[in-house]
């Protein structure tokens, strides 16, 4: 019977040094309990905020995670490649539906005539964030899988380039490349956030 | 509105430039702030593991004996067929005339084997 692990104590290299050599579920079960928020708050960026998908997908990605445990060599952190997995799962998931995740996501949000809304007119600072962060969370669900994943990767998961590459399972020139065209479509759907500029007046 | 593709704009560039920049900044922290407690979650995934390899005791040297009864039956059934093999093997290594230069030759051979497989099992990628 494995020793009760205290939290924070042990590095996540121990955990799964344990995991692997004397098939330590408790070990496990603290990897999770550590790494869950992250991975499921990164899926539910990915699937732009479908809590039920993104909590089935995290499942999935554990129990993958726990299966190919032998084959992680720590040539990254225990947490990028657990992104790596769960992006992968998301990417799998999206190719398997050959539908836009939150297509009916999007209508709901759309039906609400945010799109007429003007920033300027909300009454205050927080209705205005809240605003745009709806308004960033339907852009972002618009994006191509890739451009979004790379976004989410570098952005919200705080990765490297060369991290977020690892997890994409592509080279750094294009994660820089859908990084840099999701920031062009990002831009052009938030125009309406933009700072307001004065003109000259002549 | 946006009017920073006016041509007349006062903006400088960059700053029109960094305002996604922030807005993606503020919702990266926003995201990372909000930790999402467990609820159980972790007790799903334990659930869903597979169930832990439970095999008997008596497994392993059962299936080393059943190993050796095969081999025991196969070379009393098939005697010549090992002596002949051995025979051969003797008589092509005892008809090679050995030179020390062969001999390290062997060696190196050998130990560059052993460093390949070496390699191949202890890298990383």
């Amino acid at each position: 019977m494995a020793a009760a692990i205290r939290p924070h104590e042990i590095a996540d290299a121990q955990l799964i040094a344990r995991v692997l050599v004397e098939d330590d579920r408790h070990a496990f079960a603290e990897l999770v309990k550590r790494h869950q928020s992250s991975v499921r708050a990164c899926l539910r960026k990915l699937t732009a905020g479908n809590h039920a998908l993104a909590d089935d997908l995290s499942q999935e990605t554990f129990v993958l995670a726990w299966r190919n445990l032998k084959s992680f060599r720590q040539e990254a952190r225990f947490s990028t490649w657990l992104y790596r997995i769960a992006t992968n799962c998301w990417l799998a998931h999206v190719r398997k539906r050959q539908e836009e995740l939150l297509g009916d996501r999007d209508a709901d949000i759309g039906d609400d005539d945010r799109d007429d809304a003007d920033p300027a007119r909300d009454s205050g600072d927080h209705a205005a964030m809240t605003t745009m962060k709806l308004d960033l969370e339907r852009a972002l669900a618009r994006l191509p899988e890739a451009e979004r994943a790379a976004i989410v990767q570098c952005y919200h998961n705080d990765l490297s380039h060369e991290e977020a590459a690892y997890v994409l399972g592509c080279p750094v020139g294009t994660v820089k490349t859908h990084i840099l065209r999701g920031k062009q479509k990002l831009k052009t759907a938030l125009a309406a956030w933009a700072p307001s500029v004065s003109t000259r007046t002549s | 509105m946006n009017h920073s593709s006016d041509p007349h704009s006062t903006v400088p560039l960059d700053e029109a430039g960094d305002w996604l920049d922030r807005i993606l900044a503020g919702d990266a922290a926003d995201h990372r702030a909000d930790y999402i407690g467990d609820e159980g979650f972790t007790s799903r995934v334990m659930r869903m593991l597979p169930a832990p390899d439970a095999l008997p005791a008596w497994r392993r040297p059962f299936v080393v004996g059943l190993w050796l009864v095969a081999a025991t039956l196969v070379a009393t059934m098939l005697p010549t067929v090992f002596l002949e093999a051995a025979r051969q093997a003797v008589t092509l290594v005892a008809a090679r005339p050995f030179s020390l230069s062969s001999l390290g030759l062997g060696v190196v051979a050998l130990g560059a084997a052993m460093w390949t497989c070496a390699v191949m099992a202890l890298r990383r990628d």
